[in-house]
């Protein structure tokens, strides 16, 4: 009974603040679509609006063709994963898991089964029992996903579900959580400042800062081609150099960075955005060359260090201060002059920020 | 976000708040009043009755007598009070858990009974002055709450603080006076405040040590009611008043009204 | 100096304190009843076969029960909507609450002699509307006891349960709403029951504080509405029948400790974090 969700123009505000900023979005029937985002750009707040605890001040919210934007939370058959749990303390476990069904009237012996179900199949069938005081940080969160698992719901939203966690409980619950998600076959929306965790368990990650979303993609798409500056630096890309495309030069733009420098890039491997734009790459993506080579952007190399398959260094370059890896079979010297050669397929040319 | 509250609720509320209020602004208005009988609204505005409390000397003499009881009752307690909450707090281990409930028995024990007993075995048994009689018991009620209220301040001590300042040489005697109660000021001061005014207050164990030249306040106020029926009850009444906001007002600036919510 | 021996020295003043200004006369107290020569129970046997006696247990018993009540009831409603209320407004209703509470008794006892009094304001009032002709006489009688007795423990009831239903957090109420629960349910299965160990903390409070309060019952209940506070001190002095006023001490101490310990053993039972 999984349904898509979609999210249209949503405008919420907090008194007179403004939270969220025409915010739309789609997630497909069974796929696991995550907010991931620093702290106060709004994640939680889209997912209290989804749940019905937070009404927008404009837009729609829809659950398969339902329109949910004015009904009440209760009303709204949601599964919701909170980050402190929320497991009711004057219950056992087997209450907790059975809440939701109870208050569809669902009978006795139906209700028993279901939660007995649910309880093993979250591996919990020793501690039906115990109330949740007495229950570890990773079992509390075990009947936290049973409870909103068993009212086998259309859509299922985590806040931060794992942030409590130690890190490798944590590892091994986001493969849980996206195992029974996939088993379902349930519509999901998870929230996550983790970026690893959130590339890991999704089908699609949106990038929101502000209340807005930057990009939402596959986490291969946001890893490799970031559409933006936010969503560049977000995942990685550590050098933005701004540049300006001054000329043609036969089958390349020929682009100039501050200090007057100039590169060519060849236009079978770059799509230049616009006459400014920003060229990003992750340190990687930049690789250390003798002086005498002539492609690339000249720097003095400075302090260097070893990171495993390669040499980082930094590099002083009449565009500022850049890091870039060298091979490692020969290292350079600190102080050397060098060429820094683009490595195409991880370099994006993104659109300066307006 | 909005959870909405039941109208009717709200319209509970207000009614209980006015419930809570308006028989004080009764007392404040009454003590305005220029007739010779209690009335509200007040039928004229005069001070008069405020400056007839310090014509009778019965009000001014209890008035002394509660302020410098509540205050040495109150000291006293905290003098015995502290060292307790110190040492529950310090060495929880080496004192048996009961030890709390030992100083919450004032509590427990109806004050009334107290003051009964108090009177029955130290003023007429022992012979003890009745003013003194009166000091220890006042200062047994407030015991509680100079325990409770230091000691919850105590328990959000880190007494490393304290091991740090013996261990850079500070005799442990100075380090409590030099480190800890600098830390715990916020916890003494609002113990001592609600000390005070509950020992301002009393009535039932004061009620059985009072005699010919010792009395307090309430006591006199008691007194005073069953005579007569004029606004200078009500004026003493809004004194009283004075002192509560007074002592809110202190309250608030070291733990904060909503201290008294947990 | 070891540690336990600090610990011990320090808490000494205290536990003589209380050990000998309160464990040795109330105990005193209690030897007195003992000691009739007609046999230790005969002053029991006595103020259990007195009518008027058993009249002022019960009586004193039923204000205190309903007083409970009713205050738990106000309480609970006012403290619910406090808690919900924007800061601002929340900490302005804390203030109004714990105002009268930190007033004395005889000035809150006091209002009440003025407002129901004979010639009172709510006689002038209901007179001046017309709803009466003559001036109703409801001081001295157990309503006006009750009345006084709910002002005075309404504020301790609400600031209570403001705390405890302060210390419920949003996320429960949040969650049970998202497995379907109507408000109403989540009410009467989350927040009712996770709130019970408080409120019987706070109505303990309110029932032993009404049982052995003596200035209101004194001056809104008089001769003709005794209640154990104002009966006790009627013995002791004005009658001198001190052995009869440690006999209600007594069975003052033990209605009070039986409550507290039945009530704490429950609230403890009940409380959901005990597991
Ligand atoms: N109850 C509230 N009243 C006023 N402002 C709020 C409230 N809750 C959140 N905000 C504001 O709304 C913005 C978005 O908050 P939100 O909780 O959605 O952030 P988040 O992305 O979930 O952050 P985090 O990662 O810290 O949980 C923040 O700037 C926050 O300060
Ligand atoms: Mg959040």
């Amino acid at each position: 009974m999984t349904q898509s969700l979609t999210l249209e123009n949503i405008n919420a505000h907090y008194g007179t603040t403004q939270v969220l900023e025409d915010l739309s979005l789609h997630i497909a029937e069974g796929e696991l679509v995550s907010l991931l985002g620093s702290s106060g750009c709004g994640k939680t707040t889209t997912l209290r609006l989804v749940a019905g605890f937070l009404e927008p001040t404009s837009g729609s919210i829809k659950l398969g063709d339902r329109d949910l934007t004015r009904l009440p939370a209760h009303a709204r058959d949601i599964g919701l994963v909170f980050q402190t749990y929320a497991l009711f303390p004057h219950l056992t476990v087997r209450d907790n898991v059975g809440f939701g069904l109870k208050q569809r009237n669902i009978s006795g012996a139906e209700r028993k089964k279901r939660v007995d179900t649910m309880i093993e199949r979250v591996g919990l069938g020793e501690l039906a029992d115990r109330h949740p005081a007495n229950l570890s940080g990773g079992q509390r969160q075990r009947v936290a996903l049973a409870r909103a698992l068993v009212i086998d719901p259309p859509l299922l939203m985590f806040d931060e579900p794992l942030s409590n966690l130690d890190a490798k409980l944590r590892v091994d619950m986001r493969v849980e959580i996206r195992r029974l998600q996939q088993a379902n076959g349930t519509t999901a929306l998870y929230v996550t400042h983790d970026q690893e965790e959130a590339f890991s368990i999704s089908d699609r990650v949106a990038i929101m800062k502000g209340g807005k979303i930057m990009q939402l993609d596959t986490p291969e798409v946001l890893y490799s081609r970031p559409a933006n500056a936010f969503v560049a630096d977000f995942v990685g890309f550590d050098n933005m150099i701004e540049m300006e495309a001054i000329a043609e030069a036969g089958d390349a733009v020929r682009a100039q960075m501050a200090g007057g420098v100039q590169i060519d890039l060849p236009k079978s491997q770059f799509t230049i955005p616009s006459k400014k734009f920003l060229f990003a790459t992750r340190p990687e993506g930049l690789l250390v060359e003798p002086e005498t080579s002539g492609f690339g952007i000249p720097a003095e190399l400075g302090m260097r260090t070893y990171i495993g398959r390669a040499y980082q260094y930094h590099c002083e370059t009449a565009a500022g201060v850049v890091m870039a890896n060298g091979p490692q079979a020969t290292p350079f010297e600190s102080g050397s002059a060098a060429m820094l050669v683009p490595q195409p397929e991880q370099c994006c040319l993104l659109p300066t920020e307006s | 976000m909005k959870t909405r509250i039941h109208p009717v609720l709200i319209v509970l509320t207000v009614l209980t708040f006015l419930f809570l209020l308006g028989p004080l602004v009764v007392i404040i208005g009454s003590a305005l009043s220029d007739t010779t009988y209690l009335t509200f609204p007040p039928q004229g505005l005069t001070l008069h009755w405020f400056t007839n409390i310090f014509e009778i000397s019965a009000f001014t003499r209890t008035m002394g007598t509660s302020f410098m009881l509540a205050v040495a009752g109150t000291t006293l307690s905290m003098l015995i009070g502290i060292p307790a909450a110190y040492a529950m707090a310090r060495y929880r281990i080496e004192l048996p858990a009961f030890l709390g409930n030992v100083f919450v028995l004032p509590i427990l024990i109806p004050e009334i009974v107290l003051g009964f007993s108090l009177m029955k075995s130290l003023a007429s048994g022992f012979g003890l002055p009745i003013s003194l009689a009166l000091l220890v018991g006042h200062a047994l009620i407030v015991l509680p709450y100079t325990v409770r209220v230091v000691g919850a301040s105590l328990n959000s001590f880190d007494f490393s603080i304290e091991e740090a300042a013996v261990s850079l040489g500070c005799p442990r005697i100075k380090a409590f006076f030099t480190v800890v109660l600098p830390n715990i000021r916020a916890g003494i001061i609002a113990g001592f405040i609600l000390a005070f005014i509950t020992s301002l207050n009393d009535v039932s164990i004061s009620i059985f040590l009072t005699g010919p030249g010792v009395s307090t306040l309430p006591i006199q106020l008691l007194a005073h009611m069953e005579q007569f029926f004029d606004p200078t009850i009500a004026s003493v009444s809004v004194l009283l008043m004075g002192v509560t906001v007074a002592v809110m007002a202190v309250v608030e600036r070291t733990l904060g009204l909503t201290f008294l919510t947990k | 100096m070891s540690n336990r021996l600090r610990a011990w020295l320090l808490a000494t003043p205290a536990i003589l304190l209380v050990f000998i200004f309160l464990g040795l006369p109330v105990l005193a107290t209690f030897a007195t009843t003992f000691g009739d020569p007609k046999g230790p129970f005969s002053t029991y046997a006595a103020f259990f076969n007195s009518r008027f006696r058993m009249t002022v247990l019960w009586r004193t018993m039923e204000v205190a029960l309903v007083t409970t009540i009713i205050s738990v009831a106000i309480g609970f409603c006012t403290a619910w909507v406090v808690a919900r209320m924007p800061g601002r407004i929340k900490s302005l209703l804390i203030i109004a609450a714990v105002f009268p509470l930190l007033t004395g008794v005889v000035v809150r006892s006091f209002a009440w002699l003025v407002i129901l009094g004979k010639n009172g304001i709510l006689n002038n009032f209901l007179i001046k509307i017309g709803a009466i002709a003559e001036p109703l006489s409801m001081l001295y009688t157990q309503g006006s006891v009750i009345v006084a007795m709910v002002y005075l423990f309404v504020p301790l009831m609400i600031l209570t349960l403001v705390g405890v239903l302060e210390g419920i957090p949003q996320d429960m109420t949040d969650a049970a709403a998202s497995l379907g629960a109507t408000p109403a349910a989540t009410f009467r299965q989350v927040v009712l029951p996770m709130a019970v160990p408080g409120l019987i903390v706070g109505a303990v409070l309110v029932f032993t504080g009404s049982f052995t309060s003596y200035a209101t019952p004194q001056l809104l209940g008089g001769e003709r509405q005794m209640m154990m506070g104002t009966f006790l001190y009627q013995r002791a002095m004005v009658t001198f029948d001190w052995v009869g006023a440690s006999t209600i001490a007594a069975v003052m101490v033990v209605v009070t400790l039986t409550t507290v310990l039945i009530m704490s053993k429950v609230a403890r039972k009940l409380n959901p974090m005990a597991g």
